[in-house]
């Protein structure tokens, strides 16, 4: 075959591309290691001299680790729980359910993908701050920090997904009607008949749809900073970890910032390791990334 | 973007309502579906009243006020003042910050289509393909602010980089210092984060294309250049627009990779548009700039979409 | 039936969850026995020996005063400015603000801050310097006591002059191009080994503090008097430019190197920065900080008149805090009362090297015994210029900087870097009044 003649020239270029996707992660595990004095001088070298875990420590008290895992993991919980049932919930009305108005439902949801997030960042802020009866304000949304000052506020902006209402929707459209019509006649109710039928039916997606928006809402680092910046309290992993980076000596700092990386980018690896084959399927499903 | 590539059954398969059980009873239940399914959609489409359409309504206010930012009682109307101060001479919204926006964008899509055509078609030929796929894979899970420091310490006088180039015997480059190397500096860097993606949809792409046309090929002797040029290439074309438009907008729209490893500096030499809504909004208290930033930058954003997607169609029709 | 309420469930758990978590607002005490008001005070003293010295004075009020007390909080200087204000749009501005003053117009013209009280602003003029005052004021009225007052002088390595064989440390401009050609050194990979004059694109007062100290030697101006446009394209201006312009090009500084660790590290001869920098200077270098010595900036001609920039902090009081006259209260405290000869902020700003706008203090703690490397920076307080602090400053120092890091890589010429800031700044200085 023709396109095969040449498979040590394919090798190496995919080789190649595939040492230097792999080394800059390399080379963070390495500098986690690395001593004060080591990091940053000339000339460089690649292997630390000695595995010291000193930068380890120095994290998880510098950065007090243990409260920035807990802000990530329940503003991604709770994204990535809202996202899942409120996207399915959605899908299984637009593929299953006739009512007036689907179609432009449906379209309304995909429009919603047209605006770019940015365009997003300062009314969502604004709306926060203002939003009534939170966080000491009135009615009108006067007088306090409004939901700025709780968790939540680093998930609100993210707690449905058009693209995931349009994913579920795709996959339940073809779940055949018959299915669902014999639990009607048994005497099940629509819910029953998503919780029951259409929601073990569409687990594949449902797990994909999870992985993406997982991914996603643990990595998410704009939002996350402007929260923290109204309240400290709330701050997410990798608004910490770059927080730190910040200080003044970065050769001294550097390390530890690398360990504290590796720390928290270890869950998500792992995570997408054992699960890739669901993840990169969401991708390719989506290609929004 | 969606719209273009992934709605082929949108609306067209319509879901049967419920058999006729006789015309009182459909039209019973077809009005308890109708609640129902109102119901099943609240949760979302009160999400999209409040965090869309309310915050669009919103910003437009904003882009035409002033306001310092603190009581909603002090919003002033100043028309399209805020428009008119973004291409005031002596603005720097146009230039640097909007070319450097584009640059950053152009430079982010050429790279990664490139490297991920390349990679992808080479996979293509290999063994372990799904190992391959998951090591190109890593940097898209994993957060910007690991990406971006891992760089910036890689490109610093005594990181990987700069090691590499003076045990060649290369002098050392200050890559995020200079600003004649910054933006590509970062650029490097933002392609390098998302070639996994497009390599992920250009290798569906090419699954796709049948085998036979490369049997037909290879009976006609066609060498392995032709091949790619005539067969690869304009069969993966939905593929690669599909990269191509995405990837723009991605790189219209991101500075969370520029907020960690540059700020916008040297001087403005990677200050983007995004980054200079942010600053103005929550550093300045311009409020009303920042608003009409962001506006600028949506135009923008569309129109280069829009610009893509004619661009390729009529392509496609002289094909 | 039984459906009916499981659904129902499902709508509103949500909503629900959000509002009850976001409910409880903080509180602030009312001043009763038992129920103290709690005053919070938002600075940049984050970490180190910043932090430990304002809790001194912090802890030593809370345990002497029941009815009010206070809590700091902090966060590094580089997202001051962005966490005051986002918290202040936020409703969760601090009762008590330690601005850089080179933000006063921009946090007065939002309505941040308040204007002190009149017989705290008699108190603040009849204390403090000009520069201090200059500095904690917009458009004449007062808006908090000035706190750490900053200065500019040249720092020098002696020992690597006196490698290179330099006598004493440069008075002159002349002197201090020479020397800093003579000091300069680079590896056969063109790494910068030691710079001469460190120029560095690090950070604001490295590139703007230092060329506007230089400026002000060669009497010129950043802004004009009435803050509404600037004068740096002028004869100084482009004197200053010239002159950082030739030490790039001939190879005595490198704009890309981070000056503070490369001049602690021994690898850079002379630097201009302020007076807060000998404190990390000692921890960083050690025994090696006998090679440091300071002089006043060098002038254009000898004989000249000496001059030099002020930049500095003050501590003023939120349009928003409940209870305003108790906040006032305690910055009267903390920035007059005397203890011991001085007032308790001089001591602090002592302790970690910096000044404060008082001199008196500053004679009295530095008298004997101090590091005489911040002899320079006292002798300064008299003949220093304070940082223009008009609306829109902080952009214009960004857009000045900005064409300063572009003068210094080569990317503009001199005569483009003064047009072009002059037009930037005069278009956003404009905007913001």
């Amino acid at each position: 075959m023709n396109r095969r003649r040449f498979p040590w020239l394919s090798y190496l270029l995919v080789v190649t591309g595939a040492v230097l996707t792999v080394v800059p992660f390399a080379d963070m595990v390495m500098t986690s290691f690395k001593g004060p004095a080591e990091a940053g001088t000339l000339p460089y070298r690649f292997l630390p001299r000695a595995f010291d875990l000193s930068n380890y420590r120095a994290a998880v008290h510098q950065l007090d680790l243990p409260v920035l895992f807990r802000n990530s993991v329940v503003a991604t919980a709770l994204i990535t729980g809202s996202v899942l049932l409120t996207s399915s919930l959605a899908g299984y009305a637009l593929a299953k359910l006739r009512f007036p108005g689907r179609d432009l439902v449906f379209r309304l949801v995909l429009s919603t993908m047209m605006f770019p997030p940015f365009l997003f960042f300062i009314p969502h802020f604004l709306i926060l701050v203002h939003w009534p009866l939170a966080g000491g304000n009135d009615l009108l949304g006067r007088g306090g920090a409004g939901l700025t000052v709780s968790i939540v506020a680093l998930a609100m902006p993210f707690l449905v997904s058009s693209f995931g209402i349009f994913l579920t929707r795709q996959f339940m459209i073809s779940i055949p009607d018959e299915v669902l019509e014999a639990a009607r006649i048994d005497g099940a109710g629509e819910f029953t008949v998503w919780w029951r039928i259409v929601v073990p039916q569409t687990r594949p997606v449902l797990l994909t749809l999870g992985l993406l928006t997982f991914v996603d809402a643990w990595n998410e680092y704009i939002w996350a900073l402007l929260v923290s910046t109204a309240d400290p309290d709330v701050m997410t992993l990798p608004v910490g970890i770059q927080l730190l980076q910040d200080y003044v000596d970065p050769t001294r700092t550097m390390p530890i910032v690398m360990a504290g990386l590796v720390l928290s980018t270890l869950p998500i690896l792992t995570l997408f390791l054992l699960l890739q084959k669901h993840y990169i399927r969401g991708v390719m499903l989506s290609g929004l990334k | 973007m969606v719209n273009a590539t992934l709605t082929p059954e949108t609306t067209r398969r319509a879901a049967p309502g419920a058999p006729a059980t006789g015309i009182h009873g459909r039209d019973r239940r077809g009005r308890r579906q109708a609640v129902v399914a109102y119901l099943f959609l609240a949760p979302a489409l009160l999400f999209f009243a409040v965090f869309l359409v309310l915050p669009l309504g919103f910003a437009v206010l904003l882009s035409t006020s002033r306001w310092a930012g603190f009581d909603l009682g002090d919003i002033q109307p100043v028309g399209l003042d805020n428009f008119a101060a973004l291409f005031a001479d002596g603005s720097t919204f146009l230039t640097p910050v909007l070319t450097n926006t584009l640059l950053f964008a152009l430079g982010t899509v050429a790279l990664a289509l490139a490297g991920s055509v390349l990679v992808a078609t080479c996979i293509d030929n290999l063994r372990f393909q799904g190992l391959w796929r998951t090591l190109y894979f890593l940097p898209i899970v994993t957060t910007v602010v690991a990406v971006g420091n891992v760089w910036k310490y890689m490109y610093e006088p005594g990181g990987l980089v700069n090691g590499v180039l003076n045990a060649l015997g290369f002098g050392s480059v200050a890559f995020l210092q200079d600003p004649d190397t910054a933006l590509p500096s970062v650029v490097v860097v933002q392609a390098w984060a998302s070639v996994g993606s497009a390599i992920l949809v250009l290798t569906a792409g090419l699954k796709s294309i049948p085998e036979t046309y490369y049997e037909a090929a290879a009976l006609d002797g066609a060498g392995p250049g032709t091949v790619f040029l005539r067969i690869t290439l304009p069969l993966l074309r939905p593929s690669l627009v599909f990269v191509c438009v995405t990837q723009f907008l991605t790189g219209l729209q991101s500075f969370a990779l520029i907020i960690v490893m540059t700020k916008g500096g040297p001087g403005d030499a990677t200050e983007v548009a995004a980054l200079e809504m942010y600053r103005q909004a929550f550093s300045y208290g311009d409020w009303g700039t920042a608003s009409a930033a962001a506006f600028v930058l949506f135009a923008v954003v569309l129109t280069v979409t829009l610009a893509q997607l004619w661009f390729f169609r009529r392509r496609g029709e002289d094909v | 039936m039984t459906r009916t309420p499981r659904r129902r469930h499902v709508a509103l758990a949500l909503p629900s969850a959000l509002l009850a978590a976001g409910c409880a607002a903080p509180s602030r005490g009312t001043g009763r026995t038992g129920d103290p008001i709690v005053l919070t005070l938002l600075s940049h003293y984050a970490s180190g020996a910043l932090k430990e010295a304002l809790r001194g004075p912090v802890d030593e009020w809370n345990t002497t005063h029941d009815r009010v007390k206070v809590a700091t909080k902090a966060v590094e200087f580089t997202d001051l400015l962005t966490t005051v204000m986002v918290r202040q749009a936020a409703g969760q501005g601090a009762d008590l603000l330690h601005p850089y003053c080179l933000w006063n117009g921009q946090l007065v013209r939002a309505g941040v801050l308040r204007p002190a009280p009149a017989p705290h602003a008699a108190e603040i003029r009849r204390g403090y310097g000009a520069a201090a005052v200059g500095s904690a004021s917009v458009d004449g009225t007062v808006y908090g006591y000035p706190t750490e007052l900053q200065t500019y002088a040249l720092y020098y390595n002696k020992r690597l002059l006196r490698e290179a064989g330099v006598g004493g440390p440069p008075r002159t401009w002349r002197e201090l191009e020479d020397t800093a050609y003579r000091t300069a050194r680079r590896d056969r990979y063109g790494n910068t080994l030691v710079q001469g004059f460190g120029l560095s694109a690090f950070d604001d007062s490295t590139t703007v503090g230092q060329t506007l100290a230089l400026l002000s030697t060669a009497g010129g101006r950043f802004v004009s008097p009435d803050g509404r446009r600037t004068d740096l394209d002028s004869a100084a201006g482009r004197a200053v430019f010239d002159l950082e312009r030739r030490l790039v090009a001939r190879g005595a500084s490198d704009p890309g190197v981070n000056v503070y660790s490369a001049f602690a590290s021994g690898q850079v001869a002379m630097v201009i920065s302020a007076g807060w920098w000998t404190a990390d200077l000692k921890s960083l270098m050690g025994r090696a900080y006998r090679d440091v010595g300071v002089v006043p900036v060098p002038l254009p001609e000898a004989g000249g008149e000496r001059a030099t920039l002020a930049t500095g902090f003050m501590l003023g009081v939120n349009t928003a805090a409940r209870h305003p006259r108790e906040a006032w209260e305690f910055l009267r405290w903390l920035n007059t009362d005397k203890v011991r000869g001085t007032t308790r902020m001089s001591a602090l700003q002592v302790s970690v090297g910096s000044l404060t706008g008082r001199a008196d203090d500053m004679r009295t703690l530095l008298g004997a015994g101090a590091d005489p490397n911040l002899r320079p920076f006292l002798d300064a307080l008299g003949y220093a210029v304070p940082e223009p602090n008009m609306p829109g400053a902080q952009q214009a120092k960004s857009l000045l900087r900005k064409n300063i890091e572009a003068l210094w890589t080569g990317r503009q010429s001199v005569d483009e870097a003064l047009r072009t800031t002059r037009r930037q700044v005069d278009q956003e200085v404009a905007r913001s009044w």
